[in-house]
């Protein structure tokens, strides 16, 4: 869970990496052999294929206080399932739109592209990404109105 | 809208279907209790016929009963409600086969709430509501008012773009058309007034409205796309959501509702209005309904052949956002 009382200026965004197991994983993984730096502010959790990947999942973490959720899969044309992606693609696509109507800061739902050779797109995916939750700030979506704004008056 | 006259086909096709034994029983509408509502007939007796209607204050989608029930049934259905059945038929909840469809040609359902506030008078005191084409005649202490009838449906009835029914097998009137441009964006109006205000403000909006919800799931329950055997909110391992109506919960069972009916919903606007606490769930449903057709010109319950909305790609679909 995300300490709500932290200080701005020590924040760090918290992002939640759902990789596929064939690509994105993959990819990272190669980012860390090829000793590439990027944001250790991702937490990575292994999917078995970006269509696993439920609008259940990305709203939990936001839930818990997550500052952003990168959803990672092959490339269209090459998930090991064959269209596995498709389907997430779709289902990314209305999820990330049906939220900021809600009114969450679109920065926050991020979805990418990277093969298991991509490691330095990878290390790009997560830089730009970290900065973007930066930019956007701490994730207070779901923080009570009490909470909210006891975390104001210490700032 | 003929009501009497289709009232009367109605009657003597459901007489039918059950004497020749080609339905287990009819759904349909009968006078409600209270006045000028009606309320869903479920049944198989021959006798309980004559108490059926059609009137413009037929307001439920019946196809919600259609995946619970076993045999075949006739069923009553307006533009919106056969476009659910269709839907169904695509995620083979319901065998086409098992179905006889009597279609209404619908020209909008009167809303009794705005027809109170618009002679300020409650329902009771009011003597009669009679539709005449694009008027409504209000009749109270035998004073007559005529108002466009636009004034008092539903807002998802304004929006209307199939009010006859896209499958039927028995039409019981003559077809209608689809509402005029400057109609569907009068429906859209509260949906509009949300998309100008900055994010910020929305989501403080949907939390107040959300504050209030006391998760009856009546939402759930009268939604025909809402099929699932277990729904993800009574999950316990892991608990997507607590139990306790907090306003997290249930924004989040509201989103992931939506996410579920994404490209089933028709916009019959059957969860707002079993919205005890009047939270505007029609502004959430519609929006996605637009959204689905926007970014995937698809639109539900149109085509039973085609493959239900989330169960099937293109390969050329939006991917603008992802990196």
């Amino acid at each position: 869970m995300v300490d709500y009382m932290t200080q701005e200026s020590e924040w760090e965004p918290k992002l939640l990496g759902f990789l596929c197991k064939w690509c994105s994983y993959a990819g990272a993984d190669l980012a860390g052999t090829s000793r590439k730096k990027y944001p250790a502010n991702i937490r990575v959790i292994r999917v078995p294929c970006s269509g696993r990947v439920d609008p259940l999942f990305i709203l939990k973490a936001l839930r818990l206080g997550f500052d952003g959720v990168l959803v990672s899969g092959c490339h269209p044309g090459d998930c090991h399932y064959q269209t596995g992606n498709y389907y997430a693609r779709r289902r990314m696509a209305i999820t990330k739109k049906f939220l900021e109507y809600m009114g969450i800061e679109p920065q926050r739902i991020q979805a990418s592209w990277v093969s298991a050779s991509e490691g330095e797109k990878f290390t790009e995916v997560v830089t730009e990404v970290t900065k973007a939750l930066k930019e956007t700030g701490p994730n207070r979506l779901f923080t009570d109105e009490r909470r909210r704004n006891a975390t104001k008056t210490t700032e | 809208m003929k009501d009497g006259g289709m009232q009367q086909k109605l009657r003597s096709e459901a007489k039918a279907l059950l004497e020749q034994g080609k339905v287990d029983y009819i759904i349909g509408f009968e006078a409600g209790s209270l006045k000028f509502t009606t309320t869903p007939l479920i049944t198989s007796d021959k006798d309980d016929i004559d108490r059926l209607v059609i009137n413009p204050f037929i307001v439920n989608n019946l196809s919600v009963y259609l995946s619970e029930l076993k045999g075949r049934a006739g069923i009553v259905v307006k533009g919106c409600d056969s476009r659910s059945i269709v839907s169904l038929l695509q995620d083979n909840k319901v065998a086409r086969e098992n179905v006889v469809i009597l279609g209404v040609p619908c020209s909008g359902i009167i809303d009794l709430g705005k027809v109170e506030k618009l002679v300020g008078k409650d329902r009771d005191e009011i003597d009669d509501i009679i539709q005449d084409r694009d008027r409504v005649v209000i009749t109270v202490d035998e004073n007559r008012r005529e108002f466009p009838i636009r004034e008092v449906l539903f807002d998802n009835c304004l929006g209307c773009e199939l009010p006859t029914p896209q499958e039927y097998d028995i039409l019981l009137g003559e077809l209608t058309s689809a509402a005029s441009d400057e109609d569907k964006i009068a429906s859209q109006k509260k949906i509009n007034s949300l998309k100008n205000i900055p994010p910020e403000q929305r989501w403080e909006f949907w939390r107040s409205e959300f504050d209030r919800c006391i998760r009856c799931y009546a939402c759930r329950n009268i939604c025909p796309a809402c099929f699932c055997d277990r729904c993800f909110v009574e999950e316990t391992e892991p608990p997507w959501v607590l139990p306790v109506p907090r306003w997290q919960d249930n924004l989040v069972f509201q989103v992931i509702r939506n996410m579920h009916v994404a490209g089933r919903c028709t916009d019959c606007g059957e969860c707002e209005r079993a919205c005890p606490v009047n939270i505007p769930l029609r502004s959430l449903t519609r929006e996605m309904y637009d959204m689905v057709d926007e970014l995937f010109h698809y639109k539900a319950g149109m085509d039973k052949e085609a493959s239900s909305f989330l169960a099937a790609y293109e390969a050329t679909d939006v991917e603008d956002f992802i990196r």
